[in-house]
């Protein structure tokens, strides 16, 4: 064979090969020569450079967020999750922050301005993605209790809703079992206090009484991240 | 996109197991490796669970990838291309379709043959736009698809050793345009 047509075959070669096209004897054979071959190395990366930008034209697709999740889980098994991540609640969260401000601010306006505020204001609107669960908690430093008015759902029938209050990496702490009525009232213990800034209300779906086993047993139902007024 | 240093500078930092890195990489380029699981495995499950091995490999080969300034994106595509091609194959290979053949190699190429390699030569569409149109188009079959020289020949109706010799031919046309 002359030089030109080698030069030649091994073009086809590293081609066939980039594709998936030889046998496996014959790719075995090339890798082999590829490992002591520099140049066939090149014209293989080439191959691989240019049939790499066949796939300019492929639409790009958002994969489902569960392949992220399960990815992490697999490689950093040994990686606490937050509390969020495993209730699956931050984009929620990231959805609802800056309505709730709004919200919360145009609401404790009266609050806000009243006589006797003593420390900072916080608030929370607890709400399902569909809107059709919705708690509004505030803070009152005065009585040193969470208020609480729900404007929208109810627990399902059979069964209570326990709120929740969420902060940084610890588990969730039970705030107690909502009252039936629409307005109610929560006692804050000043140890929770420090949690409460920054943190997230979570309402679950539990048995009457409460989750039996200290945390949310059931669906979690609603959730707002606390802002300070 | 993404700048290509930026996404070196992520395999880089995956390189010394940095988790956040890892999560940036895949915030920059899931979407473009998940689009070619579903074009080549046309199958939504398929592709996730080809999608998570990719990164798998990826996370786990991060520290034979070394910096280069050139096109830390065809490794990723390579990488993911030739691992859902194996999965289409096995696919194929369980129905009795087909013969057996090579697994593709799994991480490729190599970050000392990258860095010869040009990244402002021609782009193929054009090249493969001056080859006849069938030709072109069993070009792109055995990337895409990963159908192999049987599966064409078949397709095309010609001999085995006759799709070899124009399939070859073509390789060589296409290699002449891109030079």
């Amino acid at each position: 064979m002359t030089e030109d047509s080698d030069k030649e075959d091994d073009i086809a070669f590293s081609a066939e090969y980039a594709l998936g096209l030889l046998t496996p004897v014959e790719a075995r054979a090339f890798e082999a020569r590829m490992a002591v071959d520099p140049e066939l190395r090149v014209q293989y990366a080439l191959w691989a450079e240019d049939f790499a930008s066949i796939t300019d034209d492929i639409t790009p697709v958002d994969p489902p967020k569960a392949v992220y999740d399960a990815l992490t889980t697999r490689l950093f098994p040994e990686e606490k999750q937050s509390w969020l991540q495993k209730l699956g609640l931050i984009p929620a969260i990231l959805g609802g922050l800056v309505a709730a401000l709004i919200l919360l601010v145009a609401t404790n306006q009266g609050l806000l301005n009243g006589p006797g505020v003593t420390g900072p204001v916080y608030s929370a609107e607890i709400a399902a993605e569909d809107q059709s669960l919705l708690v509004l908690a505030t803070y009152v430093p005065a009585e040193a209790v969470l208020r609480i008015e729900r404007t929208a759902g109810a627990a399902r029938e059979g069964r209570a809703l326990q709120l929740w209050l969420i902060a940084g990496e610890n588990p969730p702490v039970s705030l107690g079992v909502l009252a039936e009525g629409e307005v109610s009232a929560v006692p804050i213990p000043e140890t929770l206090l420090a949690a409460l800034e920054g943190g997230v209300l979570a309402i679950s779906d539990e048995p009457p009484g409460g989750s039996p086993t200290g945390l949310p047993t059931g669906d979690v139902l609603a959730v707002g991240p606390v802002v300070t007024l | 996109m993404t700048a290509t240093t930026d996404i070196e500078a992520m395999i880089g930092r995956m390189a010394l197991g940095d988790r956040q890195a890892f999560s940036t990489l895949y915030s920059a380029t899931s979407a473009k490796l998940f689009g070619i699981c579903l074009r080549v495995l046309d199958n939504r499950a398929e592709a996730e669970d080809a999608l998570q091995e990719v990164f798998v490999k990826v996370w786990h080969a991060a520290s034979q990838y070394q910096v280069n300034g050139l096109c830390p994106m065809t490794w990723l595509i390579t990488i993911t291309r030739n691992h859902a091609i194996d999965r289409l194959r096995q696919r194929r290979a369980a129905a009795g379709d087909m013969d057996e053949l090579a697994e593709l190699a799994d991480l490729s190429p190599g970050p000392e043959a990258l860095a010869v390699a040009s990244s402002e030569r021609r782009r193929i569409a054009g090249c493969l736009a001056q080859l006849e149109p069938d030709r072109a188009d069993a070009v792109r079959r055995a990337y895409v698809e990963g159908e192999t020289y049987e599966e064409l020949a078949h397709r095309y109706g010609v001999p085995l050793n006759t799709i070899r010799t124009w399939l070859r031919r073509s390789l060589l046309k296409l290699k002449e345009c891109l030079s």
